[in-house]
């Protein structure tokens, strides 16, 4: 049998066609279908509780007017429409992968009390999104420790002193701080804040300037 | 596969159309070059995330010109004033600035190397060399307009646009073909 | 691996700078390579005479659709991370038939007439003045242009999403097109070669 003689140019265009070709048939090249979960990895990751922020934290980075994550409110639009902490967005769990997301991206879920916010850290997880933390206790504990913070009658100096602090971070964010109640919960209806970013954050970050473009 | 005719490369030599220039070596393959041009946009893809550009740099190099000249006239206007960026980085210290001045220096080496380095001027025999010098001002500005228009020229739009698959990057390739070829035989006397 | 390196933030902007300079040295010399430098080898492919520049911006768009489709696939890169332009269709259409009327005037276009300059060529210099001047008046026309310059837009949107196809498919057929049209360059540079060859005779 005789080889058939290609030039360089017609190995070219047969290199080409077989590699589109196959492409044809190779899936969906954004990353997703093809991932694989290391679920030992993942264990690890909750076992050490290195994948969770903690209110205080999170009240420190707003304040400070830190923009190098996004907060992300994974609860329902009507609720976010309620009361979110100043600089969420609002992207329900169903909506993850609607493109709002990347995957480079520090990103810090929070939810009513943490369920959901875990388990869209678990779907971010799976869709190799790389940093993905949660807020430890999500609202809740946004609730009881930066707007609402309490302090028992019987508090030692040192607990005080560290409730001073926490009154003037509860005021940045329109909270009242209880004094005093060793009840808690029998205080009535705590009324939210407003929703509006607290003013000395909007000065201190301020609407970060946009970027150049990419384009050209 | 045996179906697919494409000529061998030697049967259509490639030539340097400016027969003056001595020792000029031959152009490359246009499918190997394609292929090199083909590699540096894919590095750009993966290492930067982003592809190549050209028409960019002068937009920031205007604005900056503006800047110095007029600072309130540059803040006031819209494109100038993205194009200056978020005060924090210089506009200069821009990444399709960087990229341009790499082509440039590209350009020399590659020319110095086939021995293409050469003052000459590029033109049709037909047309005086003073009429193509007007020819070519009124072609940057034409095309440096329509690049901003588009939002990118060749390279930003057509050549990583179309590597992406971008729509708006194929509709701007296909209208700027259109383009060339409706007016083509109106200018013909400057290139035949 | 994770791709793109710079949005892994494996490097910072003030070494994306030094990348970005390496890159456009690659550029510019496989631009000079190919004859991109010679504004009447450029300008020759709206004259049937040479079609260089269908063969090597295709086999460009090819080489790097097909690289970044397979480094996507097999999970080196992260596709959704590489940058995609928006769309406006009306500015970008308008835009592009002006650029082709540049193109054909002037002879180069904005990278080409670097390396062109770069090269010892004095048009693209004046080229070069000719973009400044252009970019300005587009500059001081914004304002002016502002609402067409905003029309039509349809975000970040790819050929495959909006034909609602696979992007393998799409990438098939751009390789087929593609190949089609160099067979297609290939015949017209031959049957142009033997009717100028007649001519000289």
């Amino acid at each position: 049998m005789k080889a058939i003689k290609l030039s360089l140019n017609q190995k070219l265009a047969v290199i080409v066609m077989v590699l589109g070709l196959l492409a044809v048939f190779a899936g969906n090249p954004y990353r997703g279908n093809t991932a694989t979960l290391n679920v030992k990895e993942l264990a690890l990751l909750v076992d050490k509780e290195t994948d969770h922020i903690s209110v205080d934290d999170l009240a420190d980075w707003i304040i400070k007017g830190r923009a190098d994550y996004r907060l992300v409110d994974v609860r329902s639009e009507k609720e976010f429409a309620e009361y979110h902490i100043p600089t969420a967005e609002n992207i329900p769990v169903a909506s993850l992968f609607e493109g709002a997301l990347m995957r480079n991206e520090k990103i810090i879920l929070y939810s009513e009390g943490g369920i959901h916010a875990a388990q869209a850290w678990f779907l971010l997880k799976a869709q190799q999104y790389k940093s993905a933390y949660i807020l430890r206790d999500g609202l809740d504990e946004w609730k009881n420790r930066i707007l609402f913070p309490s302090i028992a009658e019987n508090a030692s100096a040192d607990e005080k002193l560290a409730f001073e602090k926490r009154k003037s971070v509860s005021a940045f964010f329109g909270g009242s701080p209880r004094t005093g109640t060793a009840d808690a919960k029998s205080t009535p209806q705590l009324a939210m804040p407003k929703l509006e970013m607290p003013a000395a954050s909007a000065a201190a970050g301020g609407a970060p300037k946009k970027k150049k473009k990419e384009g050209c | 596969m045996n179906t697919i005719d494409v000529a061998a490369p030697e049967d259509i030599e490639e030539r340097a159309p400016v027969e003056v220039i001595h020792k000029a070596q031959p152009f490359w393959n246009s499918y190997l070059a394609g292929i090199g041009l083909g590699l540096v946009l894919l590095a750009a893809f993966v290492i930067m995330g982003r592809g190549l550009g050209a028409s960019g740099a002068f937009s920031s190099l205007v604005s900056v010109g503006i800047n110095v000249v007029s600072p309130e006239h540059a803040q006031a206007n819209g494109f100038f004033s993205e194009n200056l960026g978020d005060g924090v980085h210089h506009p200069l210290k821009d990444w399709l600035v960087f990229e341009v001045m790499g082509v440039v220096v590209g350009g020399f080496v590659s020319g110095l190397f086939a021995h293409r380095l050469k003052g000459s001027v590029e033109k049709g025999p037909r047309i005086s060399t003073g009429k193509r010098f007007l020819f070519a001002f009124l072609g940057g500005g034409i095309m440096g307009f329509g690049a901003k228009l588009a939002r990118g020229c060749t390279s930003g739009q057509a050549l990583t646009g179309g590597a992406v698959l971008g729509v708006g990057s194929w509709a701007f390739m296909l209208a700027v073909f259109a383009g060339g070829y409706a007016v083509a035989y109106f200018f013909r006397r400057q290139w035949t | 691996m994770n791709a793109p390196f710079f949005k892994f933030g494996l490097f910072g902007d003030e070494a994306s700078l030094i990348v970005a300079f390496i890159i456009g040295i690659g550029f510019g010399f496989f631009l000079e390579r190919a004859g991109f430098g010679s504004g009447r080898k450029l300008a020759a492919q709206f004259y049937f005479t040479d079609m260089t520049v269908f063969k090597v911006m295709f086999t460009a768009i090819v080489t790097a659709m097909l690289g970044l489709f397979w480094l996507s696939v097999l999970g080196v890169v992260d596709l959704s991370l590489v940058y995609v332009s928006q769309t406006y269709l009306a500015p970008q259409i308008v835009g592009g038939l002006i650029l082709g009327v540049g193109f054909v005037i002037g002879g180069y276009c904005p990278g080409t007439s670097c390396v062109s300059a770069a090269t010892g060529r004095y048009d693209a210099m004046i080229y070069i003045l000719g973009i400044i001047a252009g970019v300005f008046v587009f500059g001081e026309a914004y304002p002016l242009l502002k609402d067409f310059y905003s029309s039509g837009a349809m975000g970040k949107v790819t050929l495959p999403e909006l034909f609602g196809v696979s992007y393998g498919l799409v990438v098939f057929l751009v390789v087929l097109m593609a190949v089609g049209g160099f067979v297609g360059a290939e015949w017209v540079e031959k049957k142009l070669a033997a009717k100028v060859k007649g001519v000289q005779q």
